[in-house]
């Protein structure tokens, strides 16, 4: 939990302490902060509504105005003030219903949801699609994100490292849950875009028809803006289509989703490159009101090593994927070696298997541990033959007559940890060895292309190369020109992209419709609290992460078919429940406290809950000790562990999880519920010691009250002698 | 048992429910849970009459409580000095099994707080030398409370001056 006190969190604790403390002795007051206090609990448990801080206001207004004495007239003059100074945080929590910093309890958003960078509600979708309402999860997902399909396939899903089930197994499958659930809506025909809002009479231009971009345009759209995409390629996706290639993400994936977007009005302008087909000039005279340059980070970095320029057949990883992605599959040779360690490095192997080269080597100087490829692919490449060549460091492309033939490499081991943490690779002196191929491919990393973006000699630029915005509005140092993705953030992630070109949405409309920007960047919003999807305690603890089914080896190294083949509805379905709703539960740990600490009857093993020093987990054993007192539900802040009686039987439900349920016993005199004989028997144990002639009664509270009553009560008068 | 003696005169009850009121309102009370009680019993035939009576019903504390050995944390208690047996609303979890173990129904359930609430005799009070709520409203003064070694003599009073027979006899 973070240090930071929540502004709103905060002034409730300190208003109640005023009021409990009868420090307002005025009766009209003390009800007038009561009030008060009321409306900011609503906030602070995401049940206010538009007229909550108006109402604060004015309340706090009237005890500033017509308060009798001093201690009133402070306490409305200091709710004004905070009202003012955490405005942003109030409207926040209006808005997103989310608590960043977790101390308004029922906003604490999951670890997940706080990972994304495009902060979708995961908690919600998954428990959605457990449910089967695969369209319900798209619908939720694309407020946040308008590609579930494209990142249900390649997110790199840092939500799932953050995934509390994690701590007990494994991570739920959330990305593969995405993708299924779109694919499924999908090809339900029930994927469907959500209403447009009336037109803005605004023009807005889009340069890059990449992630960013193509977000940037479907929430203008739906926001009412008529928005233009300028794109350099034929096609639209940018690098999601010429740089991840086919057999991990399927072009129509791309289409079907770019399509959902044309469907908004959006007008795309292919082969129009920035700056060279088209004039920034000129697009300003055409009436657009803003631009959002989300141009993306295409061009490579030089490996730096000698013979690099002097031979064709070393090609870079990025010119390389898009060659290919556009329809050129000609082999770069018969031996090819990918320099360097990450996803775009496993791409080009990979590729390269493909296209029907016989050996693919992967040199790299550090080990596998420090690659920053995604363990999957790196997994995946060396399956489909891929040779890795560790802790290699390559010295110079060597070859003859414009033919390359070999490259010279260095041995290396790792040295102490440089400024990023990462081991330095030392080169180890009298190693040297020639790797025999006929083409490099250089996948060191990739930059700006700043062609055509050189003309705006106001664009501010980091030293990074890539262009400098305003974190919170995404504005350029230029007025009305935004940006946001890979041009800024240099090479990142899909998700990324999707993040800032949605930040970067919002930002275009408050810019056009003249309203302040934030002082902070956004918060995720909650969604929904979507009702827990009810499992046995044995199921949940049984479930296991699915693999993922595979493509077989021989056709993925001959073939760009689709390598991961999705999981089935079943094993969908069944995934989705595994999830432990952190939503709802914050795991502060009250209720294994309580049931352990203070009732003594420790039936909740909930190791998970330590997040430095998770415990063994497991919700089958509450069965065997559980005598369903309710203790933890009564004292759960969020209502995340419940205590109800169904037919017959007590249930005790976490989260969707049954932990316990038992047969109920029934009052004697009048048939209420009295409690599983589990409990009465504790409760028995408990007296035993005193009450010596037990009569095993049992009553209701009421039934309690009017037996002893009765047999107190003589309705006769004493008999009087007459 | 405690130190003290809450008498209720049944022949003066009317029933009208106001202990109930103060009692809810003395200790800040949401629907649901009574302290104390006015039990109706009847109304039943004697002869031609129909007749009912009107308990007051509200904690005996008892000389050993089965709710304060019922209650797994130690916030039911009773209180050394003066043996009223009340609950500590820090240390109660809401498990109800002193609701669960009171033969008389005493314990009752908040569901604002999650915890169990009972009479303690207004204690507070007591120590600022009133009385408890429910008393101090009586409408026709049939509560009565004051140490057990003064109890009231409305009973033997009323049951003598019954007997007495200063008129004519027989």
């Amino acid at each position: 939990m973070a240090n930071r006190a929540c502004p709103v969190a905060d002034t409730i604790n300190w208003l109640s302490d005023i009021i409990s403390e009868g420090y307002l002795k005025n009766a009209r007051c003390r009800q007038r902060a009561e009030e008060i206090l009321k409306l900011l609990e609503d906030i602070s448990s995401g049940r206010a509504g538009k007229e909550h801080l108006p109402a604060i206001h004015s309340i706090s207004k009237n005890l500033v105005e017509e308060s009798p004495d001093r201690a009133c007239v402070d306490t409305g003059k200091e709710i004004l003030y905070r009202l003012v100074t955490y405005q942003e945080t109030f409207l926040s929590h209006l808005k997103t219903r989310n608590c960043p910093d977790a101390a308004c309890v029922r906003l604490a958003p999951a670890p997940c949801q706080m990972a994304c960078p495009a902060g979708i509600d995961v908690p919600s979708y998954v428990t959605l699609i457990s449910q089967g309402r695969d369209e319900e999860a798209i619908e939720l997902i694309r407020r946040d994100n308008p590609f579930p399909w494209v990142c249900g396939l390649v997110c790199t899903n840092p939500c799932e490292f953050m995934c509390v089930r994690g701590r007990i197994d494994k991570p739920v499958s959330i990305k593969y849950l995405k993708g299924f659930a779109a694919e499924k809506a999908m090809s339900d025909r029930l994927y469907r875009n959500p209403p447009k809002l009336p037109d803005k009479n605004h023009k807005v231009c889009i340069i890059g028809a990449g992630p960013g971009g193509l977000t940037a345009a479907y929430y203008l759209a739906l926001n009412g803006y008529a928005v233009t995409v300028i794109e350099a390629l034929p096609m639209a996706g940018g690098m999601m289509m010429v740089g991840i290639p086919r057999y991990r993400l399927p072009r129509e994936v791309i289409d079907q989703e770019v399509t959902m977007i044309e469907d908004l009005g959006v007008v795309f302008r292919f082969d129009t490159r920035f700056g060279k087909d088209v004039t920034f000039d000129q697009l300003r005279e055409e009436g657009f009101d803003a631009f959002f340059m989300a141009v993306g980070a295409h061009a490579s970095y030089k490996a730096g090593i000698a013979g690099e320029d002097t031979y064709p057949q070393v090609i870079d990883a990025i010119a390389f994927l898009r060659r290919v992605a556009l329809g050129n599959r000609r082999i770069p040779g018969r031996k090819v070696a990918v320099i360097g360690g990450g996803n775009v490095a496993m791409d080009a192997a990979r590729t390269s298997i493909r296209l029907g080269c016989e050996e693919v080597y992967v040199v790299y100087r550090r080990t596998r541990n420090e690659m920053p490829a995604n363990e999957e692919e790196v997994f995946q490449a060396e399956e489909e033959g891929v040779k890795f060549s560790f802790l290699t460091i390559p010295v110079e492309i060597k070859g003859a007559n414009e033919k390359l033939s070999s490259l010279h490499c260095l041995r290396t081991e790792l040295g102490p940890p440089d400024e990023s943490g990462r081991r330095k690779p030392v080169p180890v002196e009298g190693s040297d060895y020639l790797l025999q191929v006929d083409a490099v491919i250089p996948a060191i990393g990739q930059t700006v292309d700043r062609k055509g973006l050189d003309d705006l000699q106001d664009l501010k630029w980091t030293k990074r190369n890539t262009l400098s915005v305003n974190i919170a509005s995404m504005e350029t140092s230029v007025e009305g020109i935004f940006a946001a993705g890979d041009a800024v953030s240099g090479p990142a992630t899909v998700v990324e992209a999707i993040g800032g070109g949605k930040k970067a949405a919002d930002a275009i409309d408050r810019y056009l419709r003249g309203i302040p920007h934030p002082k902070m960047p956004p918060v995720p919003v909650r969604r929904s609290r979507v009702e827990f999807t009810e499992i046995p305690a044995s199921t949940k603890m049984a479930l296991v992460r699915p693999e993922m089914p595979m493509l077989n080896d021989e056709r993925r190294r001959v073939t760009f078919q689709q390598a991961e083949l999705g999981y089935s509805e079943n094993s969908a379905r069944e995934e989705a429940r595994r999830c432990l709703r952190c939503d709802i539960c914050i795991r502060c740990g009250t209720c294994v406290d309580i049931c352990s600490n203070k009732m003594g009857i420790d039936a909740l093993q909930m190791g998970y809950l330590d997040f430095d020093n998770p415990g063994p987990t497991d919700f089958r054993v509450t069965a065997e000790r559980c005598i369903l007192c309710g203790a933890c539900a009564s004292n759960c802040p969020t209502g995340a562990i419940r205590i109800e009686d169904r037919g017959n039987e007590r249930l005790l439900n976490l989260c969707g999880t049954i932990l316990n349920r038992l047969v109920v016993e029934h009052c004697e005199v009048c048939g209420k519920v009295t409690g599983p004989a589990k409990y009465h028997d504790y409760l028995r144990k408990r007296i035993q010691g005193i009450n010596k002639h037990l009569e095993n009664r049992i009553l209701c509270l009421e039934c309690a009250r009017k037996t002893t009553a009765e047999s107190h009560v003589e309705i006769t008068p004493p008999r009087i002698l007459s | 048992m405690s130190k003290y003696y809450l008498f209720q005169d049944t022949k003066k009850c009317i029933g009208c429910h106001t202990c109930e009121v103060a009692c809810k309102a003395n200790k800040n009370l949401p629907v649901g849970p009574k302290l104390c009680e006015i039990v109706t019993v009847g109304p039943v035939f004697v002869g031609n009459q129909p007749k009912a009576a009107y308990t007051f019903m509200p904690c005996f504390h008892c000389e050993d409580p089965w709710c304060v050995a019922a209650c797994p944390t130690g916030a039911m208690q009773k209180r050394e000095t003066d043996g009223i047996v009340f609950v500590d609303p820090l240390l109660c979890v809401g498990c109800k099994t002193c609701l669960s173990a009171c033969p008389w129904g005493a314990p009752q359930w908040n569901p604002e707080t999650g915890k169990a609430v009972k009479c303690d005799y207004c204690m507070d009070r007591l120590d600022q030398g009133k009385q408890p709520a429910c008393v101090t409203v009586c409408t026709t003064h049939c509560l009565q409370f004051g140490p057990a070694e003064t109890p009231p003599k409305i009973r033997r009073e009323r049951y003598a001056k019954a007997m007495a027979s200063l008129e004519e006899t027989i």
